[in-house]
């Protein structure tokens, strides 16, 4: 009996049905391509090569600004200036490395300026965008949606700005080898993603951030009169996000050794939005789930793996993942998940019923 | 005339997951009478207004209107029938303009057109019905909650209502406002309206109906006309005990030079309250008497610092202090329990036991966590202590009932071990055996030293359990009266004419 | 009676939920009269100069006039640029490679983009899924759809579609006794006119008909609005179809206006629609907007890229940083206004014994 319960729980679970979903289409990868999780090693790169490691690889952009995210959307908002800051991200850094055609002939492997100030002062910039997004919430009272549309809609713009509307492009190594090097057999944006997983998880479950961001999701105002500092919850939330979209934005210019203002970080926004949401976390705030988040952004990846798959171009895979990212969705929806609640319970307490007698 | 039928519902049954809402409940309403409806919270009374409105499904019984079958399926089902509702809160869109909140869905048309003029016009004509001249074209967020609530009722009213329920319609008016309502249910009365009235203060019940239904635990307790039964027959038919067992309260003992745990001077900021000073002894229990919107709630949000003074000062123990949030108060020992409990009070998502943990944490900082052994022990102490029915500390606070969600959030706050505690209306809505414990709580607190601010609209509360009454009118303190000696009235003058006129023994 | 009568123009005007519209209007015209002392003698105050923000943007506009009355039910419509754009697709692969007439393909365009836009209706109520996932979804849909059927740009070559892009009507003047265009010459096409329409019928449908008070009444609160017996569903479900009209319509216009269809046209184009919607006065939140407003936010929104082109100077990502500040000033008006007329006033009180 107490079993069955569970069962009729679980089916009401929004996580339970991620991982069917993200189950059943690895299995049409395999069926597709019985070597789908094959897994080898290339000494020469020593890296370690397959198509699921492929998959976490390229879904690390998403992830690791979805795990922002997910906090964001657990305070009852949505941040919409991401993608823009990943396109600022790699402006920075390439306006510090970059290849200058009047000094050198070649994009070799050299920096303009120290290395270290490719790093930082793009992240610095980042967080420094969320913070602002933070001001405009925490202290203008503005709805998060309107806030972040602003640095959305000018984010772009003064990325270009920084580059005078250029694209440089660099051979720099040590930048190379964030998007594109090797660090315990795999793939560098792995180990990134992970230890920003791990960091991020810790920070917080292991304090009382991750209540206290439910708490003012939730009920700002009574979470203010409970002693919550609610302003600085949304800061740190904000400043976070910022900071995880710098890191995004290093990765993918560090993939194509390039700044993109146009591309860069495109419709990224959306993707991480939708990680959390097929992750289990509800748009309208409160409850959250970080582990969630992560299988959502792997989801949208196995998806665009999966179509590639089917030898569809890429520019259409969008078509096939509407159409997944529809079922997962409407299957999550409550309507549904309480009808699929009330069949099990039903049966259960049918056969519970069956029993006594 | 009086003694026509209008609605009959007969061995109504409904069935919620894992209990019975209500069992074989008969209830009649005639053309031209108030009809209340009473019971505690979880009685069932709203569960077989939902009936009525096409809220919830009947799993038995029948209702008949005018003597025909009826199954409302829907609210709008409900008033094509003709029966209309006035909730609580109102249920209006506070972005449309009065006028079109009365007609919007039925508007009047000219030409396939929307008829704006004649909507405005009736909506005048209306509106003075209830006595009141009013800007109808502006929009519905302008007007205070009494206005809006008429507004509601004169759209309820218009649809060619046959019977009209009001749901706590006079929980946020005011004496004169809840008069010019009753005189409207009259009117509506005299019309042939049959109006079922459903309150929680028992005097309205005596001033305004015809006939009372009582509710208990999902039964029919029975129907009296208003005279048949006296108010201490009703309560003890309502609770199903009598009411001295349950208020049976004894005043904190607070010894004369017990030390001042919390005096504010001069305390005030433009347009919430003006120079208002008090002094609070270790133990005591300060009952604040006032209407609402006269400064009572500001001065305690003052105090906690979730609202800015800008004059005076605040001292704890002796010590001057400087709070300009709640957090500061909350780290000098101070507790409050707002008044609107659902907004600033609960957080509906989280459990109980991460409700009544926050505080706490929200003091240590989210760097230094409790950890869910502390946090387990925290909740589980305080739902034996407190009383709180629930299967365990991990229900979301949002599905309990409204008496059990205050004592969590009391339970919070004793849980910070808090030298001054400050509660805001904690016992409104909640019913009368809840009430009668959180009373006891209280006073159980101050009997182990904590000093208690306790805010109520309900005088008889507010002199049974305080030392000493602050009378607020117009933004000010008006009198400090001593609450073993002062009586209803006295406070009632104080309040109606300012403490001149009372004699004034304002110290 | 008689009051009520006496105060009522100027109560009208003085309406608190008109002012969002003074300021739109307000700052267009201070934005307006600051290029024509700026620029005036390079020809920013002539009638071309202004029609050619109407016929360079009508495409948004029109769009502007389904995402308006989404954005007042509480909603968000983040498909219209891939719907417009798909439109522009099929008018281009059908006429170009089938050798389909246009108005098929453009029937065509209409059944899939109303169809689309009824369904997101439908998930959003009925399903009870954000909007802001559900049209994401149709985006990628829509976008996905796309690049199925082509990833080149192709042109659209009609004789209907010629005859329609190049329709213009010139403003005429009287000179001599003869009508003579005039200098420099200004006219409306055919995209002006629908983007007009499109208000007008927007306007009439939202202040006329019981449709358009019941979306007001959707976003105030729609929790009411259920309880006041309206008809929530079939209206939100009917918006986002409407929406899906106007998209379509977006993308007939568009497709006159570049004479091709690309996969990747109007790419982020939703957001500068609902960027025209918020500084044309519309709440994010809900319940609060007008067409006159969004027409007027549509003019505001253009006007930068017209100023920065008669700078010579600037270069064009200036365009976006104003545009992301004027919607910063938008939105602090908003807030103000919010906070200044919107607030309820101190609850009345109450006392018992």
């Amino acid at each position: 009996m107490k079993k069955r319960f569970d069962i009729s729980s679980l089916m009401r679970s929004k996580l339970t049905w991620a991982v069917v979903a993200e189950a059943l289409i690895l299995l049409v990868c395999l069926i597709v391509r019985p070597d789908f999780f094959k897994i080898s090693y290339q000494p020469s790169t020593g890296m370690l090569y397959g198509n699921l490691i492929d998959i976490v690889n390229r879904s690390s952009e998403i992830t690791i600004i979805a795990m922002g995210m997910t906090m964001v959307i657990a305070l009852g908002g949505t941040d919409l200036s991401v993608g823009a800051l990943v396109a600022v991200a790699g402006a920075i850094a390439l306006k510090f490395m970059r290849w200058d055609v009047t000094v050198y002939n070649t994009p070799g492997d050299y920096t303009v300026y120290p290395f270290v100030l490719a790093i930082v002062v793009p992240l610095l910039v980042c967080i420094a965008m969320g913070l602002f997004n933070g001001l405009l919430i925490a202290k203008g009272g503005m709805q998060p949606i309107i806030a972040t549309l602003i640095l959305m809609v000018c984010g772009r713009g003064i990325a270009q700005i920084v580059t005078n509307g250029k694209q440089f492009t660099t051979g720099y190594s040590p930048f190379r080898v964030i998007g594109q090097g090797s660090m315990f057999f795999l793939p560098t944006p792995i180990v990134i993603t992970v230890i920003v997983i791990v960091c991020v998880s810790l920070f917080v479950r292991k304090t009382a951030f991750g209540t206290f961001v439910e708490a003012v999701g939730v009920n700002r105002s009574a979470a203010r009169l409970s002693g919550i500092n609610a302003q600085m919850v949304i800061f740190i939330v904000f400043a976070l996000t910022g900071f995880l979209s710098g890191i995004s934005g290093l990765i993918y210019s560090s993939r194509i050794m390039s700044n993109d203002s146009n591309n860069a970080g495109l419709n990224y926004e959306m993707d991480a939005i939708l990680a959390v949401v097929i992750g289990g976390t509800s748009m309208t705030g409160g409850k959250f789930s970080l582990a969630g988040t992560v299988l959502g952004s792997i989801i949208i990846r196995t998806i665009v793996t999966l179509v590639y798959y089917f030898g569809i171009a890429s520019e259409a895979t969008m078509a096939f993942k509407a159409v997944i990212i529809a079922v997962v969705i409407v299957l999550q929806s409550e309507p549904v998940r309480e009808a699929f609640a009330k069949r099990t319970r039903a049966r259960s307490q049918l056969a519970g019923g069956g029993a006594v007698k | 005339m009086p003694d026509k039928t209008l609605l009959e519902m007969k061995q109504i049954e409904i069935q919620f997951p894992g209990v019975k809402a209500l069992d074989k409940v008969d209830f009649n309403l005639r053309a031209g009478e108030i009809h209340s409806l009473l019971g505690e919270n979880g009685a069932g009374k709203s569960t077989l207004i939902k009936c009525l409105t096409g809220v919830n499904h009947m799993d038995a019984g029948v209702i008949l209107l005018d003597g025909k079958e009826i199954r409302p399926q829907s609210p709008q089902h409900a008033i094509d029938l003709g029966i209309s509702t006035v909730y609580q809160e109102v249920n209006l869109c506070p972005n449309l303009t009065v006028a079109e909140n009365i007609f919007v869905g039925r508007q009047p048309m000219k030409r396939g057109q929307i008829d704006w003029k004649t909507i405005n016009a009736r909506a005048v004509e209306l509106m003075a019905r209830f006595h009141q001249d009013i800007d109808v074209t502006r929009p519905l967020s302008f007007y205070s909650t009494a206005v809006q609530q008429m507004v509601a009722i004169a759209r309820a009213v218009d649809i060619q209502a046959k019977i009209l329920i009001l749901d706590e319609p006079t929980s946020s008016l005011d004496d004169n406002e809840v008069k010019l309502l009753f005189d409207v249910m009259n009117d509506l009365k005299a019309e042939g309206l049959g109006i079922i009235f459903i309150t929680h203060f028992l005097d309205q019940v005596y001033a305004v109906s015809d006939r009372m239904t009582i509710l208990r635990n999902g039964h029919l307790v029975g129907t009296f006309g208003v005279q048949e039964l006296s108010r201490v027959d009703l309560v003890t038919l309502m609770v199903g005990k009598d009411m001295d067992t349950i208020f049976n309260l004894k005043r904190a003992d607070v010894k004369a030079d017990a030390p001042y745990m919390l005096t504010a001077t001069h305390i005030g900021a433009p347009g919430q309250v003006d120079d208002i000073s008090i002094s609070l002894r270790k133990g005591e229990l300060m009952g604040f008497a006032g209407l609402l919107g006269s400064g009572r709630t500001e001065t305690a949000e003052m105090l906690f610092g979730a609202k800015h003074a800008t004059s005076g000062t605040i001292e704890i123990e002796g010590k001057k202090t400087d709070i300009r949030n709640p957090y500061d108060a909350l780290m000098l020992g101070m507790a409050f329990c707002p008044e609107d409990r659902k907004r600033d009070g609960i957080i509906g998502d989280l459990s109980i036991r991460e409700n009544i943990a926050l505080a706490v944490q929200a003091r240590r900082g989210f760097l230094k966590p409790l950890s869910k052994a502390e946090q387990n022990e925290l909740a589980d102490k305080y739902i034996k202590a407190l009383g709180i029915a629930t299967p365990d500390a991990e229900k979301k606070i949002g599905e309990l009932s409204g008496g059990n969600q205050q004592k969590v959030i009391l339970a919070r706050w004793m849980a910070t071990q808090p030298k001054v505690l400050i509660l805001d209306e904690p016992t409104r809505g909640i019913d009368i055996g809840a009430k009668a414990e959180i009373q006891r709580l209280m006073l159980e607190m101050c009997g182990d030293g904590v000093s208690v601010i306790f805010i109520s609209s309900e005088l008889d509360e507010i002199i049974r359990c305080s030392n000493k009454v602050i009378v607020m009118r117009d933004r000010e303190k008006v009198a400090e009266l001593d609450g073993e000696t002062c009586s209803q009235s006295q406070i009632l003058t104080i309040i109606a004419e300012g403490a001149a006129a009372a004699g004034g023994e304002a110290q | 009676m008689m009051k009520t009568k006496g105060r009522s123009l100027t109560s009208r005007l003085t309406n608190p939920k008109y002012i969002m519209v003074y300021a739109t209007v307000g700052i267009f015209l201070i934005i307006y009269l600051f290029g024509a002392l700026a620029y005036g003698d390079k020809g920013f105050t002539t009638l071309r100069t202004f029609m050619n923000m109407f016929i360079d943007n009508a495409y948004y506009g029109i769009s502007a006039v389904g995402m308006t009355m989404v954005l007042i039910t509480g909603g968000i419509d983040l498909s219209v640029g891939a719907v417009a754009s798909l439109t522009g697709m099929f008018i281009a692969y059908g006429t170009s490679v089938l050798g389909l007439h246009p108005l098929v393909c453009i029937a065509f365009s209409l059944v899939v983009g109303v169809g689309l836009g009824l369904l997101m209706g439908w998930v959003i109520h009925y399903l009870n899924v954000p909007p802001f996932i559900t049209t994401l979804t149709g985006m990628f849909l829509a976008r996905g759809v796309c690049s199925l059927i082509s990833r080149e740009s192709i042109e659209i070559k009609h004789p209907m579609m010629d005859a329609l892009a190049g329709w213009k009507i010139y403003f005429m003047k009287l000179q001599d006794g003869e009508w003579v265009r005039i200098r420099p010459s200004a006219f409306i096409n055919f995209n002006v006119i629908v983007f007009v329409v499109m208000i007008i019928i927007g306007t009439v449908i939202l202040q006329k008909t019981r449709f358009g008070r019941n979306i007001y009444a959707i976003g105030g609160n729609e929790q009411s609005a259920k309880l006041m017996g309206l008809p929530v569903g079939r209206t939100k479900v009917l918006v986002y179809g409407f929406n899906g009209l106007c998209s379509v319509l977006a993308g007939v216009t568009y497709a006159l206006y570049v004479k091709s269809g690309w996969n990747l046209s109007l790419q982020g184009a939703e957001l500068d629609v609902i960027t025209c919607a918020v500084i044309g006065g519309t709440l994010l939140t809900g319940g609060v907007g007008y067409m006159i407003g969004t027409l007027f936010g549509v003019l505001l929104k253009s006007i930068i890229p017209a100023l920065i082109t008669f700078n010579g100077n600037l270069l064009s990502w200036w365009g976006k940083i104003a545009t992301g500040l004027l919607l910063l000033l938008f939105i602090c008006i908003q807030k103000i206004v919010v906070n200044a007329t919107g607030r309820k006033k101190e609850k009345k009180p109450a006392v018992k014994n």
